[in-house]
């Protein structure tokens, strides 16, 4: 995990609408819960789809996540080194999202593993400095494995 | 309410084509299709433009070159099914009894605006971690081996079947055949697709003019094939994780058009689907309805989607075969619709054939199953 004492300044969020850096360097996504019928989203939303209703909460969610299917992207834009391995997870709350997952050999992913949710570095801000985003990892995995 | 007839169609070439513009193309193919219908191009009282990536008014630029402006225009978008979507935007137009002849034409120079993995818009987030379009279908594939135990040499002829028709289509991006041995050593992309499980980056036009039952009449044209249904739907918010392995966006846009075609899927003779992968062909076909959940793949190996076989899909080639120039593959599908329904498809042609379908599903935007797909349902 990184933690805020392992550099100068905080981490910063290379989406902080979508993906917020705690003070202790944990990660966490940002969604929407509807108050009124219980449905989560990714990313926010204005209303909720399952009932059209406007009483949304922004939520913090899980770190948790189960591997629906995923592919070793082999060709990509530049802004993406190739191979990576991409994926869909599914969080607790029910809300389903596409991650790169890291930690793990390409050819030891397997459907329905068990992964969570790590900050790492992910891109470079317009003024040159490392941004951190989120991949998935097998549970138990430390970055930079 | 009038019916809507297609009385010309008219399509370049796919493929690349350095010496020429998606406006040039436009006006090649809309000439064909005024030639082909055999009428006066005065006639006209509207047109539809589908195209992506080809800046603004570019149906305006098409008929600028012919000498046809001043018509009312609407340039439309909807990514892959753009094309398509003109198709029933002109359709509407003739229904609501507003025009009684209405062009239709989709282009796309897709040469000049991509050369590799076609990529979701900026903005999306998942396109912020890395997402792509083969990647978004690889991992759908991976998920549907792992689900009906559908085999790579199983994904790989699908590609084969549409390479092996599209050599019998003059207008085809490739006209040579492949085999499975081809698909799965070729470059590989996002795995399980190679490069050949792929559509190509393509430049291409086609055009279509669609008239009322009043025009047909006055005009007498003997050609002419009845457009049954043109039905478009955004997909549904999900409010909770669901199967990508078959797609209920295809679905309820195929069954619309079937209520308003008077006909089920038993009664489709081929179709044209939107295999910009060749795992995109087996979740249509699944969705369409016109093969069962989890048996397409076994079904190609059997030849039953092979022109001659119980049920041709993509006659032409389809996407992997003829080529994919967005705003032209929905319009194209239509002209194959229309070629094989009149009998003149030459060494392609489907004996007997009564009843076609055109599906097209394009774009992608997060929290949806699909951004917008289409079904065109002609008859003989």
């Amino acid at each position: 995990m990184v933690t805020a004492t392992d550099r100068d300044t905080a981490p910063v969020s290379f989406r902080p609408g979508e993906f917020e850096i705690l003070p202790d360097g944990s990660g966490r996504l940002l969604g929407s819960r509807c108050r009124n019928c219980g449905a989560h989203f990714f990313p926010i939303r204005e209303a909720c789809s399952g009932c059209l209703g406007t009483d949304l909460e922004t939520v913090r969610f899980s770190t948790t996540a189960k591997l629906y299917t995923f592919s070793v992207v082999r060709q990509s834009v530049p802004a993406f080194p190739v191979p990576y391995v991409l994926g869909y997870v599914d969080v607790p709350e029910g809300v389903r999202i596409m991650t790169q997952i890291s930690g793990i050999d390409p050819e030891e992913v397997k459907i329905g593993m068990d992964l969570e949710l790590a900050v790492e570095p992910f891109g470079t801000g317009d003024d040159g400095e490392t941004l951190f985003g989120y991949r998935f990892r097998p549970v138990g995995t430390e970055e930079g494995k | 309410m009038t019916g809507v007839h297609i009385i010309g169609v008219g399509m370049t070439r796919f493929g690349k084509h350095p010496d020429d513009d998606a406006a040039g193309l436009g006006a090649k193919a809309l000439l064909e299709a005024i030639s082909d219908a055999g009428i006066d191009p005065r006639l006209i009282e509207g047109a539809y433009c589908g195209h992506v990536f080809q800046g603004m008014v570019t149906g305006q630029r098409i008929l600028a070159q012919v000498g046809m402006a001043g018509l009312p225009l609407a340039n439309v978008e909807n990514a892959c099914s753009s094309g398509a979507t003109a198709i029933r935007e002109a359709s509407l137009a003739i229904r609501a009894g507003e025009h009684d002849v209405v062009l239709a034409v989709g282009t796309e120079h897709l040469t000049t605006r991509f050369a590799g993995a076609l990529t979701p818009d900026p903005s999306d987030p998942e396109a912020a971690v890395g997402a792509t379009m083969p990647s978004v279908y690889a991992m759908r594939a991976r998920r549907y081996m792992e689900e009906f135990g559908m085999t790579r040499r199983q994904l790989a002829a699908v590609a084969v079947k549409n390479r092996r028709h599209a050599a019998a289509n003059p207008l085809a991006h490739f006209r040579k055949e492949i085999t499975i041995e081809e698909v799965i050593e070729s470059r590989p992309i996002a795995d399980p697709l190679n490069l050949l499980d792929c559509s190509p980056v393509t430049d291409g036009s086609a055009a279509a003019i669609l008239v009322s039952d009043r025009m047909l009449k006055r005009l007498g044209n003997g050609r002419a094939v009845r457009l049954a249904a043109s039905t478009l739907f955004t997909g549904s918010v999900e409010t909770e994780p669901t199967s990508m392995t078959f797609e209920p966006l295809t679905r309820k846009t195929a069954e619309a058009a079937y209520e308003k075609a008077g006909i089920g899927p038993e009664d489709v003779d081929f179709a044209e689907v939107h295999d910009c992968f060749s795992i995109a062909e087996v979740l249509r076909v699944e969705g369409l309805g016109l093969f069962p959940q989890g048996g397409y793949p076994a079904a190609v190996e059997r030849g039953e989607a092979d022109i001659g076989g119980r049920l041709p899909i993509n006659p032409s080639g389809g996407l992997i075969g003829k080529g994919h120039p967005l705003g032209g593959t929905g319009v194209a599908q239509v002209v194959e619709l229309v070629r094989q329904l009149r009998g003149e498809a030459g060494e392609r042609q489907i004996e007997g054939a009564r009843v076609g379908l055109a599906h097209c599903r394009g774009g992608k935007a997060v929290g949806i199953e699909g951004a917008a797909c289409t079904v065109q349902v002609l008859v003989k």
